[in-house]
C-alpha cells in the first residue's frame, strides 16, 4: 500500500531549474507511531523480496517410512508377557482408574488400553487368533510377566466396573472360569514336590522288599539256633522248621 | 448414539447381563452393559445393582431386568441392537414412572 498523496499535506516547491515534481509529505507523523502506519512503498518492495522461504526437504515427507514413535504396541505386549487378561471396561472415574493401576502395579501387572482397530489386525496374523471375538466394545488389557492370577482376581473383585472376559496364560487361552481354577491351583514348586514324592515312593520301598525274604530267613534260623541251644540244655532235639521264603 | 439415550433406572431393582464373550453375537449386549454403567444413568438410581455374568458355555446373550414392582424384562441380545435394547428399557421405565406419579397423586388427593 503506497502512501497516497493527500491534498491536506504540505507541498514543498523545489527551487527553479529542477524538473517540476511535487514532493508530498503526510501530515506530521513520526516513524514510530501508536497507530498502524503503512510502510513506505520502497520498504514494502524490499520486504516482499526478502521474505523467508523455507528450505524444501530432500526426501518429501510422504515418501519417508511412517514414524511409529514411543507408543506401546500390542505386538510387544503380547510377545513379552506371560499373562494377558482381557477385561471389559465400563466407565469409571479417573481416580478409580488410577487406584486400580496402582494396586495392580504392586503385583507387576500393567494396565494397557488399546483400540480395537489396532489390535484386531495384529491378532489376526499372530497365534492369538482365537482371542479375536473378545475385542469388541471397550476393553482393557492386563499384562504381566508373571502369572499372578490370584492377586489379579482379588483386585478385580473390588472393582465391579471391570469384568474379566478371558485370559491367555503361557500360550493357553482360558475363560473366566479357567482363570479362577488356575488361581486355585497350588504353586509350581508345590506341585513339583508332590509329583516327585509320589514317583519316589515305590523305589524307596524296593530295597526293603528285596531284603525282606533274606531277613525273614535270618530271623527263622536265629530262632532255630536258640531253640537248639535251649534243647541241649534240657529237652531232646526238636525237628527244625523248614526255611520258608528263600527262593 | 447409544450414549445419548436417557434411561431412568428408578423403577429398576437389578439388571443381570449374561453373555459368553467368545461368541460372535455379543457386541450389542456388551455395548448395552457399557452404556448402563455410564455415570449419568447410574446416577438416576444408586440402589440398582448391575451385574455382569460372564460364562463360556455358548449360551445366548441375555439381559434380565427386575423391576421394583415385581415385573421382569428379559431381552435376548443376539439379534437386537444396543439402541433397541436401551429404548425398550427406557420406555418401560418411563411408563412405570408415570404410573407411580399417578398413584401418588391419587393418594395425595
Amino acid at each position: 500500500m503506497a502512501a497516497m498523496p493527500s491534498a491536506a499535506g504540505l507541498t514543498r516547491a523545489l527551487p527553479a531549474g529542477c524538473p517540476p515534481a511535487l514532493q508530498l509529505v503526510r501530515r506530521g507523523s513520526k516513524a514510530v507511531t501508536r497507530h498502524w502506519k503503512a510502510m513506505h512503498f520502497q520498504r514494502q518492495k524490499l520486504m516482499a523480496v526478502t521474505e523467508y522461504v523455507a528450505p524444501r526437504p530432500a526426501v518429501p515427507p510422504r515418501c519417508r517410512p511412517p514414524d511409529t514413535g514411543p507408543r506401546p504396541l500390542p505386538r510387544e505386549a503380547f510377545r513379552d508377557n506371560r499373562m494377558i487378561a482381557v477385561c471389559q471396561y465400563n466407565a469409571m472415574a479417573g481416580d478409580d482408574v488410577v487406584l486400580l493401576r496402582h494396586y495392580l502395579r504392586r503385583h507387576n501387572i500393567e494396565v494397557k488400553f488399546f483400540l480395537n482397530e489396532i489390535v484386531r489386525p495384529v491378532l489376526a496374523q499372530s497365534k492369538y487368533r482365537n482371542l479375536l471375538p473378545l475385542f469388541v466394545a471397550r476393553n482393557l488389557l492386563l499384562v504381566s510377566r508373571e502369572a499372578k492370577a490370584k492377586e489379579m482376581l482379588r483386585v478385580l473383585k473390588g472393582v465391579p466396573q471391570v469384568n474379566l472376559l478371558g485370559a491367555c496364560i503361557d500360550d493357553t487361552i482360558l475363560s473366566r472360569q479357567g482363570v479362577e481354577n488356575f488361581a486355585k491351583l497350588p504353586s509350581l514348586e508345590v506341585v513339583q514336590g508332590q509329583a516327585v514324592g509320589a514317583l519316589s515312593l515305590l523305589p524307596s520301598q524296593t530295597s526293603s522288599l528285596l531284603q525282606c525274604s533274606s531277613a525273614h530267613l535270618t530271623a527263622l534260623l536265629d530262632q532255630h539256633i536258640r531253640r537248639l541251644q535251649e534243647g541241649e540244655g534240657g529237652a531232646p532235639v526238636q525237628p527244625s522248621p523248614e526255611p520258608t521264603g528263600a527262593h | 448414539m447409544a450414549s445419548k439415550i436417557q434411561v431412568v433406572l428408578r423403577p429398576v431393582k437389578s439388571i443381570v447381563v449374561r453373555f459368553c464373550p467368545f461368541e460372535s453375537n455379543v457386541e450389542s449386549t456388551r455395548n448395552f452393559l457399557a452404556c448402563i454403567n455410564h455415570k449419568r444413568i447410574q446416577a438416576t438410581n444408586k440402589n440398582c445393582e448391575v451385574t455382569a455374568d460372564v460364562r463360556h458355555d455358548g449360551s445366548e446373550p441375555v439381559v434380565d431386568v427386575m423391576f421394583v414392582d415385581g415385573d421382569r424384562l428379559i431381552m435376548k441380545g443376539a439379534n437386537l441392537t444396543t439402541v433397541e435394547m436401551l429404548t425398550a428399557l427406557g420406555t418401560r421405565c418411563n411408563a412405570k414412572e408415570i404410573k407411580e406419579e399417578q398413584k401418588s397423586k391419587k393418594k395425595s388427593l
